[in-house]
């Protein structure tokens, strides 16, 4: 036969695992811990005063040690946020989702979570939004532990008070 | 806000995880041909394309000039290797042996490109320049991939 067969192979699998071991490091563990406690913690900048959430040793902006760390509201505002049409591997929600940048009220910068308790299309920027935690005993001290945000009803907070915290 | 005591020794945390990207690739005219060869006539087909010889594995385009298409060429299952790097501490899950092994590139006889694949066994003796033979897979167990090929193993 003088070249290979007309019917290909269409597709192939190409499963890429990646085996990690990952350290935490001083302050993401203390910042995990502290979920279990259901506590939020952040450290405070010595120069700028800016609080860094998950907490960090250093500012990346002044470079500055952060070493007071502190407790923050388990309030915030939704600054910005994407709404998921399609479905990821590996992530059991029923789309659409949304997805958000929620600045904590004190905080400098924002997390990632969920949105929930809400219509996809009822997100907005600047709508207040509040952690809902798993409940006494199921929390196991990993980012999870906040199951989602939900809105609060409060009034929307004004964009200059968010849009350097996105 | 309420500041938070540092303790005075923090535990350390790890944690081992498994990041997967399960991905199915399209192979396209061209590479979907070249791996049928491997299954179902064991053996090993390269194409002839503008200004570049017989490229294996086989690609619908020349690197060189761009110019598409080409005429099909069957090579050798032996050949000749032209890079070696060895892996003496395999991972597991991500490499494709979980003994010490090779990844060579072997210039197949008749080919004019490297094509790359692992050297499992006798690593002591496989250097630049070894010449090579591939080993397959039994029939009724080739699956259409470049694992239809097993390994390349150093020919005395």
């Amino acid at each position: 036969m003088s070249e290979p067969p007309k019917e290909r192979v269409k597709y192939i699998d190409t499963n890429l695992n990646l085996p990690y071991h990952y350290y935490a490091g001083d302050y993401k563990a203390l910042y995990l811990r502290a979920l279990k406690d259901k506590k939020i913690l952040g450290s405070r900048c010595s120069k700028s005063g800016k609080v860094f959430v998950p907490p960090v040793i250093a500012s990346p902006e002044t470079l500055a040690p952060c070493d007071e760390l502190v407790e923050l509201p388990h309030r915030g505002i939704v600054t910005t946020f994407c709404v998921v049409n399609v479905p990821v591997y590996g992530r059991e929600i029923e789309i659409p989702y949304v997805v958000a940048s929620v600045a904590l009220d004190g905080a400098d910068v924002s997390l990632y979570s969920l949105i929930q308790e809400c219509a996809a299309a009822d997100v907005h920027m600047g709508i207040r939004v509040e952690a809902v935690w798993k409940p006494d005993g199921e929390r196991q001290g990993d980012h999870t532990d906040i199951r989602y945000f939900r809105p609060t009803g409060e009034p929307d907070a004004p964009f200059e008070s968010f849009i350097h915290r996105l | 806000m309420k500041t938070f005591p540092k303790p005075a020794t923090i535990e350390p945390m790890s944690q081992r995880m498994n990041v997967e990207f399960p991905y199915k690739r399209s192979t396209g005219e061209v590479v979907g041909r070249f791996l049928a060869g491997l299954r179902d006539q064991k053996k090993i087909w390269g194409l002839r394309v503008s200004r570049q010889g017989v490229v294996v594995p086989p690609q619908s385009y020349s690197e060189v000039d761009a110019k598409a298409g080409g005429e099909w060429v069957e090579v050798a299952e032996t050949g000749v290797v032209t890079a070696v790097a060895e892996v003496t501490r395999p991972i597991e899950g991500l490499h494709p042996s979980s003994e010490p092994f090779a990844f060579v590139l072997v210039k197949l006889d008749g080919a004019d490109t490297a094509l790359a694949h692992v050297v499992l066994d006798r690593l002591d003796r496989l250097r630049v320049g070894s010449r090579v033979r591939a080993t397959w897979a039994p029939d009724g167990e080739r699956r259409g991939t470049i694992r239809d090929i097993e390994a390349f193993e150093i020919v005395d």
